[in-house]
């Protein structure tokens, strides 16, 4: 029974990890393949089944004047519209998800849980049905196809996401450690900054993964409310594709593109495996 | 360290209701400086309300709060200074055990060597000084029971130190060895101590005043002797002491005396201004022996079982329809049958509709 259990478990773990890692491996290959390896049947294993070059990685740096497609700047323009519309939504976010689990707000029937669902019911409607009036809002107020007017957009879609979560976080922690904040001697926002805040960081961590992730891999607005001015990379990478679809290019960008994501993905398992928060009270 | 009065205090969680209900009855009530209270009663009786009104976490809807005769009903909780230790351990936990010991005294900018000065002292009372260093979260229970305990006594001017049931997490042996330190602290630096409990034992060996509290409403206020022995209300008699204390419906027969079963028992209360007819007869097991030349107060039960507790055993017996309970030293020979108890008259608490006479 308990080796049958331990068989399975790693058999599970290794079909899993092959499930997850195989297409990374895919794309990696492919982006050092040129268009005879890619269509010459399936081969694996470079200079043994196919000749590697380099030719996919330089299209992504090459200038457009020499047929490339650039992707350092909408590189780091993505890169600078997430943190930055990050950063605002967990800080609005966290706010405001801490008041809504603190204290209680009435206006007729809505109470504090309708409020809560008021930022969620956002992420409820399809895109799409968003994309006229923020289209609108951008043009009357001049930030279309502009940085800053996409950091906005994107708050409005990543505080949901850092309220909902933050919310249900510091519901979790329970309300004696403000209090004993308080007749400690801190005022509310002492009791906030000091005492509860550096309770809830494996919270904000995984609030700000999400927030980063939705907003990284955001096509839709990015490819509306932006023309020529502003890229973000998705968008960019989109436009690599071409009559002949390069393959190798495509496949060397995927893999640029997910990094940042990969490299946060191990920051934040190394914080939640920590378990700050267990034994904060009991 | 203040004198804490609660003048008139009453406390509702929907005040604006048609009828609201009230948490806390209106009541009034003295905590000298130094003492140590305990406020004792069943879950959800208003203790742990009391205690908030007290350390500002809850506004009374009527009533107001003075420590050292200056009013605070008005004041934040921050403003206080109060210490309150609360049923769980809190802890700050992302702090050491010396951060959290010296938080209450780095949020009113005490100087470094103050607070160090403070932080040891207290941490060498608790017996923490060895962990100062270590992370809070990696501490037992206990310990950080401990640490809350200590967050409230590095402020020398504490008012009070509130606690609500700061026990229940505790292994048994260790209570009891907290519950002596809590003792020594009050001793030591003569804080005034409230403790709130539902446990008896725990409010009668720490408490020099015991608060009993039913429904919201203070019942009885008084030394554990006194609880004791004249339980202000059949309630008090019933949850103070264990078993709980004897009552019996009874009918007045003369200005001393009542009649259980038609037996007649002398009392030494006055009976002559009885207004109604919900008579009972009050006495401690403790006090009920078995008669020897005694030749009144007697009554002849049929003994149903005895039970040895260790240190003494406990009878129960039947009179009539009347259970009847006498706890009696180990050595005492018990009658397998019959027997005659003897009722003293000193002893002896006649409540009318359930309140002492």
């Amino acid at each position: 029974m308990n080796k049958l259990y331990i068989f399975l478990k790693y058999f599970f773990i290794v079909v899993w990890t092959v499930f997850v890692v195989a297409p990374f491996l895919w794309a990696l290959t492919t982006s050092f393949k040129d268009f005879q390896s890619v269509n010459g049947g399936v081969t694996y294993i470079p200079w043994l089944d196919f000749e590697p070059n380099l030719e996919g990685w330089k299209v992504l740096i090459k200038s457009p004047a020499k047929g490339g497609v650039d992707i350092i700047e909408p590189y780091f323009n993505s890169l600078f519209v997430t943190c930055t519309a990050s950063l605002i939504s967990i800080i609005l976010g966290t706010l405001s998800a801490y008041a809504l689990s603190r204290y209680t707000f009435k206006a007729g029937f809505v109470k504090n849980n309708d409020i809560t669902f008021f930022f969620i019911s956002q992420r409820i409607m399809p895109p799409i049905v968003l994309s006229i009036p923020f289209f609108l809002f951008l043009s009357s107020i001049n930030l279309l196809d502009s940085l800053t007017g996409l950091i906005v957009v994107y708050i409005v879609l990543l505080m949901p996401i850092a309220v909902w979560i933050m919310v249900d976080f510091f519901n979790k922690v329970p309300r004696e450690i403000d209090e004993t904040a308080l007749i400690d001697g801190c005022n509310p926002y002492q009791a906030f900054l000091k005492v509860v805040l550096p309770n809830s960081i494996p919270g904000l961590i995984v609030a700000g993964m999400f927030c980063i992730i939705f907003g990284w891999i955001d096509f839709f607005f990015a490819f509306i409310l932006t023309f020529t001015e502003v890229q973000l990379l998705p968008v960019k990478i989109v436009a690599l594709n071409s009559s002949v679809t390069p393959w190798w290019s495509l496949s060397a960008s995927a893999l640029v593109s997910v990094a940042p994501l990969i490299i946060v993905a191990f920051i934040v398992e190394r914080y939640l495996s920590k378990g700050n928060l267990s034994g904060a009270i009991k | 360290m203040a004198k804490i009065d609660l003048s008139n205090i009453s406390h509702s969680y929907n005040p604006n209701d048609p009828n609201p209900v009230f948490a806390l009855n209106p009541f009034s009530m003295t905590w000298e400086n130094g003492n140590r209270y305990a406020i004792l009663g069943p879950s959800g009786c208003g203790k742990t309300t009391m205690l908030n009104i007290v350390s500002g976490l809850v506004r009374p809807s009527a009533g107001r709060i003075l420590f050292d005769d200056k009013d605070v009903t008005d004041l934040k909780t921050e403003d206080r200074n109060i210490a309150q230790v609360f049923q769980f351990p809190v802890i700050y936990n992302t702090m050491t055990v010396y951060e959290n010991l010296a938080f209450p005294l780095k949020c009113r900018d005490f100087s470094k060597s103050k607070t160090d000065e403070r932080v040891n002292s207290v941490a060498e009372t608790l017996n923490l000084k060895s962990f100062l260093n270590s992370p809070a979260r990696k501490l037992t229970a206990d310990q950080k029971q401990l640490i809350s305990l200590g967050r409230g006594l590095v402020r020398e001017d504490v008012a009070a130190v509130l606690m609500d049931e700061p026990l229940t997490v505790i292994d048994p042996d260790l209570k009891f060895r907290l519950r002596r330190n809590l003792k020594e602290i009050n001793e030591q630096y003569k804080t005034t101590l409230v403790y709130v409990t539902h446990d008896q034992n725990e409010a009668m060996t720490f408490a020099d005043n015991i608060i009993v509290m039913s429904e919201g409403e203070v019942v009885q206020t008084g030394s554990p002797k006194e609880l004791f022995e004249r339980p202000n209300t059949t309630f008090v008699g019933y949850f103070i002491g264990s078993p709980a204390m004897n009552l019996f419906e009874s009918e007045p027969s003369s200005n001393d005396s009542v009649k259980i079963n038609n037996t007649l028992i002398k009392t030494n209360s006055n009976l002559s201004k009885l207004k109604t007819k919900n008579i009972k007869l009050g006495i401690r097991s403790e006090f009920i022996k078995i008669a020897k030349n005694q030749n009144e107060n007697l009554v002849e039960v049929n003994v149903q079982k005895v039970e040895d507790l260790g240190n003494y055993k406990l009878i129960t017996a039947k009179m009539g329809s009347l259970t009847i309970k006498s706890k009696v030293t180990r050595e005492t020979e018990i009658p397998n049958q019959n027997v005659k108890l003897h009722i003293p008259a000193e002893k002896c608490c006649v409540y009318e509709d359930n309140k002492l006479i």
